[in-house]
């Protein structure tokens, strides 16, 4: 098909005004749908690529830039599919979660105005309309949404440095908006430091990108050629990709702005920035610093292994602390990018798919406990897992998918999430052995031991919300409604699927991994 | 064709009871009180395959299929029927049809029916797929698959109401009470598994690592990974780190505590955790690795450290928790210390089995225990939850005198006990330890001399126990919580037919196999002597001679080990007679009479201090520095100091910034000379 990437890039984008009038004129419902069209539709088309085989598509560009194209190999394809697919379910969730934060907007907008207004010794109140104002917000919403679907594809598929860069800036700005507008707690404080903490971090990795494109003379992915970079540029421009990458990823020290962006989006925002978004940093990893720059990988990998071990450790820790759920959650995601990274260090074929794996696990894991904790955010109406208890059989399905998404990010088979962590170790024992290194010996061994911390969270927070004794104040509690529960049954379905028969990513996944490994081993 | 056919069933044996938890939630919708019946139905059924092949598999050495998993490393499935496996399998078919069949009466009330049966049927399930498997990662698959439904089959009654929880209110142990509640229990024993289960997947990467197949066959069929692995040194870690994935699972010393937290579950789990699945997968997974070790051994590669770890590790077990079981007052709990102690046995016959020449003696006493430890106790398993049920309590403090009350469970109970206690001749585990501690005595290994005296000490401890077990039950006066729930109208009765069957066929089995015990033994041996030698080569010496076992019936007993076995039974019999069934002495002044036995006593019932240490250093230590780092270095370093030290960083440098903005034009002038005058030096430099 013609225009193939283009379209599925850029029609999310030309058509969210489009999203926005719907809602404005017809209310959450129609625009929506009309959403869940869109994106559904170029989920079927990407699909039906990786089906097919790898594509490639080219645009002319600017003189200096080089030229603007999309890619779909054994590395995007998978990250495509996983992030459309996750935005795509997802506008089913966001419905009816965003009408009850509307609702909670209204509420919280009308009682400030009223109080203002009752200062003012004004007698005349005005009351929006409540209706309106939903539709209004579903139509802002869903627009933003549909910006942000595309940053995210985009930067995946990009095949410039400098298009990479501009998707990498564009899903922060609608990422920023949602919370800005419709996030929890302090949020206008919590999207402006999302915003300056992966701005930054953006900005880092551009200086990156600058010093590589400049002295080389181009941008365009295919021109990069390590050997035409002098050595001493080399690693400080590896070091400053990492390092911006290393924030999107949240990695330890760079962490702190995730939990706060995590907790406080809706959401279904949520559900998307951390298994789709923050794994987009892993992505960069694999592209630009193992594929284009090996030798450089060669020098870091090992540093990418302990921080990986770091963040996985460290992130597991500090979510044993928490009590809102959400945190939890943001915590373990910092925990399980801490994988991501282990596996990007581990520096063996299956070390690689693993962490790939990971990403898909996390994304399907990470994707249903999100979206639990927005059920119970619904129709608990709290957060605080010290209120929670005992809710298994209030909420039948929702227990059974958060369970199910525990078990995907503890690597508990028959979860994907035991392939991908199976994977990942076995190719760090690997290399350990290859190399002959106690280093990597024993961050394997910590590595492994993490998981007990992994698994330790996960079970200690199921027991405090779902099982237990329930308190008295929650006997009413009921399910949610379908829209809720139809995407969450179909992502913890998938990752059974995988889990069983992981050859579907499988088979694209490692001819790439074993490609770009042969690639380092023949550089060095 | 017919083999063909075959190995279709050798598939169908694991996959079944996986299809019976798929369509039972789909049953439960309508006909609740039909998924028990449906679950059974089906596991008769995989019991049935799995018998139909049993004769099939031993002849032709075993049933063996394979199918391409994951492609692009090209990763096998397959299932591997050989002698080991299939008659494992049996058992643990057979012994949870039977389980399930009892399941029926004993969740009748239940509203959770469909939830019990789905994870009853995913346990069995995943125990064949265990047993089945031909490579260590399909298997860990199932290894996995049992951890996982015994925590959600120990946390079953996950609203943690008082009468599920384990242990005694007030019994605090240095600062820890000692009171479990089921959603803790399930918990602990999957994360303790889990710890066990890290180290097997380090063993199973590091053989991949060097064999490139995970495949039992593979392993066998070329051996040059073993000699590469020697070489590095990283044999014994590996496989060592492979029996950790078992000391897990069996709940071996250290990993042993979770086994008794296991207790919180419905009593017909704990049966089938503690009969067919679960604690067995370890000894299976040694039954499995051992003669592969051994074969390696014959070929002149080291591997005897980890025949003595195994050995260790099963005496240290077997001691510790019959010691502890001597002295507990909850009876599955008592029952539970019997089960890790007996397993402590296998082990210890299928470590001195690779430390002798004759391993396939020791081998087949291993699994010839691990038979009978699986009907008798099932047997009691099952008993002890009809005696619960009627009395309503836990504690065996609540029973006393019940003998006359519940007549069938009581002569069952007799049956298998005096099977636990290895009452010699006509019970199977008295057929089962002898060969034990034959073996343990003919190994002629360094450490069979201090194994087998800490066996028969074991032995004498477990005719105690057991026998006081019985004795508080059943005799003596009826306690004071039977007269309370007479008094109020509750008469105390046997519970019905489909309860008490299964465990009266598996009593009955138990002795009736017992009677033959001896050629039931020598059969097995036959079959594994022939199973060694055509599948890894290992000879045994009296393969030829001892053909014609079946008639001379006395051949092969070793008549020191008859006599230690005979003579713990009888010591630990008398003892426990005299202070609960003769009640001459009271227990409890004896125990306070003196010091030592006092202060014994209190280190038994504090479980030697194991439980509590596990906690304080790896749950409550670690708790503690999450929190302090989580105060000290995440809140006040990376938040305060990074996040809100830049904020007031740019707040502070836009304050002095916003001084220079004074708007006096004078001052801006300067400031501008002052610059253009900066530029103009820089370029004529």
């Amino acid at each position: 098909m013609e225009y193939l990437a283009l379209q599925v890039v850029f029609l999310p984008l030309l058509l969210s005004p489009l999203a926005y009038l719907l809602g404005r004129k017809f209310g959450p419902t129609t625009t929506m749908w009309f959403t869940f069209g869109i994106l559904a539709y170029c989920t079927s088309i990407i699909i039906h690529q990786f089906t097919i085989g790898d594509y490639e598509e080219h645009y002319k560009w600017t003189e200096q830039f080089g030229e603007f194209g999309f890619l779909f190999d054994g590395l995007s394809s998978i990250f495509a599919i996983i992030i459309y697919l996750l935005c795509t379910i997802l506008t089913l969730y966001s419905k009816p979660y965003m009408i009850h934060k509307f609702q909670e907007n209204f509420k919280l907008e009308n009682k400030n105005e009223q109080q203002s207004q009752l200062q003012n010794k004004q007698t005349m109140i005005v009351q929006t309309d409540q209706t309106e104002y939903i539709n209004k917000n579903s139509g802002v919403y869903f627009a933003l949404y549909l910006v942000f679907a595309m940053g995210m594809l985009g930067t995946v598929l990009a095949t410039n440095l400098i298009e990479f860069y501009v998707f990498f800036e564009v899903m922060l700005v609608p990422a920023f908006f949602l919370i800005a507008f419709y996030g929890d707690g302090n949020k206008r404080r919590i999207s402006l430091m999302f915003f300056f903490w992966t701005h930054v971090g953006a900005v880092i990795l551009l200086l990156g990108f600058l010093t590589i494109g400049l002295s080389i003379g181009s941008f365009d992915f295919v021109d990069i050629d390590e050997s035409e970079i002098p050595e001493d540029i080399l690693l400080l421009s590896a070091s400053a990709i990492i390092i911006g990458l290393g924030v999107k990823l949240a990695a330890f020290m760079f962490h702190i702005w995730l939990p706060y962006a995590h907790g406080s989006a809706p959401t279904p925002i949520s559900a998307l920035l951390s298994p789709a978004m923050i794994g987009i940093g892993a992505y960069g990893l694999f592209r630009l610093i193992i594929e284009f720059l090996p030798g450089a990988y060669h020098e870091l990998a090992i540093w990418l292994h302990i921080w990986g071990l770091l963040t996985m450790i460290y992130g597991g820790i500090m979510a044993l602390m928490q009590d809102d759920i959400k945190r939890l959650f943001a915590y373990s995601s910092i925990s399980q990018m801490g994988y991501l990274l282990f596996g990007i260090g581990s520096y063996s074929v299956l070390g690689m798919t693993g962490a790939e794996m990971m990403y898909i696990t996390h994304a399907l894991g990470k994707g249903l406990l999100f979206m639990s904790a927005g059920v119970l955010i619904v129709q608990v109406k709290t957060r605080s897992i010290s209120k929670l208890g005992g809710l298994a059989n209030k909420l039948p399905v929702t227990v059974v998918c958060a369970v199910i998404g525990a078990l995907t990010i503890m690597g508990v088979p028959p979860t994907s999430g035991f392939m991908g962590e199976w994977m990942l170790f076995y190719g760090a024992i690997d290399t350990a052995i290859d190399e002959d290194s106690t280093l990597r010996i024993i961050i394997f061994s910590l590595g492994l031991i993490s998981t007990v911390i992994t698994m330790s969270y996960m079970l200690w927070m199921l027991k405090r919300v779902f099982f237990g004794k329930l308190p008295e104040n929650l006997t009413h509690v009921k399910d949610g409604n379908w829209y809720m529960l139809s995407p969450m049954i179909v992502l913890a379905g998938l990752t059974i699927i995988l889990g069983i028969y992981p050859d579907i990513f499988l088979n694209k996944i490692v001819p790439y991994m074993s490609e770009i490994t042969t690639r380092i081993l023949s550089i060095n | 064709m017919e083999q063909n056919f075959n190995e279709l069933i050798a598939w169908l044996i694991w996959i079944l009871p996986f299809v019976a938890a798929i369509i039972i939630p789909a049953i439960g919708k309508r006909y609740n009180n039909l998924v028990g019946y449906v679950a059974s139905a089906i596991a008769l059924f995989s019991a049935i395959t799995a018998a139909s092949i049993l004769p099939n598999a031993i002849e032709s050495h075993g049933i063996h299929n394979q199918v391409l998993w994951i492609s692009t490393i090209d990763l096998k499935a397959g299932v591997l029927a050989d002698p080991l496996s299939i008659i494992m399998s049996n058992i643990v078919a057979w012994i949870s049809f039977l389980i399930t069949v009892y399941s029926i009466g004993y969740m009748k009330h239940d509203k959770d029916q469909v939830r019990f049966w789905f994870w009853m049927m995913f346990f069995i399930g995943s125990m064949q797929l265990i047993v089945l498997s031909d490579n260590l990662l399909q298997m860990f698959f199932g290894w996995e698959g049992v951890g996982l439904a015994s925590y959600a089959l120990i946390s079953f009654w996950y609203r943690d109401k008082k009468q599920h929880h384990v242990g005694t209110e007030n019994h605090s142990v240095l600062g820890l009470v000692e009171y479990y509640s089921p959603t803790h229990a399930g918990m602990k024993a999957f994360i303790m598994t889990k710890v066990g289960d890290i180290m097997m997947l380090a063993g199973m990467f590091l053989i991949f690592s060097f064999a490139g197949t995970f495949g039992f066959r593979e392993l066998i069929d070329d051996t040059t990974w073993a000699t590469n692995m020697a070489t590095d040194g990283l044999l014994i870690p590996a496989i060592v780190l492979l029996f950790g994935g078992a000391i897990g699972k069996s709940a071996q010393f250290p990993l042993n505590e979770w086994l008794l937290e296991a207790m919180t579950g419905p009593t017909a789990v704990s049966a089938l955790i503690h009969a067919a699945t679960m604690v067995k997968a370890g000894v299976f997974l040694v039954a499995r690795l051992g003669p592969i070790l051994f074969s390696l051994s014959m070929a002149g590669i080291l591997v005897d450290q980890f025949f003595e770890i195994v050995a260790l590790t099963g005496a240290i077990t077997a001691l510790l928790l019959a010691t502890q079981g001597m002295v507990n007052m909850e009876l599955k709990k008592v029952l539970a210390y019997s089960t890790g102690s007996q397993i402590g046995y296998m082990m210890m016959a299928l470590g001195m089995a690779g430390l002798s020449d004759q391993f396939v003696d020791g081998y087949t006493a291993g699994f010839f225990h691990l038979m009978s430890h699986a009907m008798f106790k099932a047997s009691l398993f099952m008993a002890a939850g009809s005696l619960i049920h009627v009395v309503g309590s836990r504690f065996m403090t609540d029973m006393g005198g019940l003998r006359k009350h519940v007549h069938k469970t009581y002569i069952f109970v007799w049956a298998s006990g005096l099977a636990l206690m290895g009452a010699p001749f006509i019970t199977t585990g008295f057929w089962s330890k002898d060969a034990i501690f034959a073996s343990i005595y003919e190994s002629g290994h360094v450490l069979a001399l201090p194994i087998f005296i800490i066996a028969v000490l074991t032995a004498i401890i477990t005719a105690f126990y057991t026998t006081r077990m019985i004795g508080i039950i059943f005799f003596g006066e009826r306690s004071q919580h039977i007269m309370k729930m007479e008094k109020s109208g509750d008469h105390i009765h046997e519970v019905d037919k489909l309860m008490w069957l299964p465990y009266g066929i598996l009593a009955i089995l138990t002795i009736g196999v017992g009677i033959f015990g001896l050629s039931a033994e020598n059969n097995i041996h036959s079959i594994f002597a022939e199973y060694l030698e055509h599948s890894f080569g290992i000879h045994s010496a009296h393969l030829n001679t001892e053909e014609h076992n079946d008639i001379n019936l006395f051949s092969g007993l070793n008549a020191l080990a008859v006599a230690f076995s005979l003579l713990a039974f009888v010591v630990g019999f008398v003892l426990g007679y005299i202070f609960y069934i003769g009640r001459y002495i009271d227990p409890t002044k004896f125990v306070n009479s003196n010091l030592l036995f006092y202060s014994l006593h209190k280190l038994m019932l504090n479980r030697w201090y194991l439980n509590t240490l596990i906690y304080w250093c790896f749950v409550i230590s670690p708790l503690l520095i999450a929190r302090r780092i989580w105060r000290y270095f995440e809140q006040t370093v990376v938040d305060l100091g990074m996040n809100n030290g830049f904020e007031y960083a740019i707040k502070w440098s836009s304050s002095i910034i916003h001084k220079t903005q004074t708007g006096v034009v004078q001052s801006y002038l300067y400031v501008f000379g002052a610059g253009l005058l900066f530029v103009i030096l820089i370029l004529l430099v």
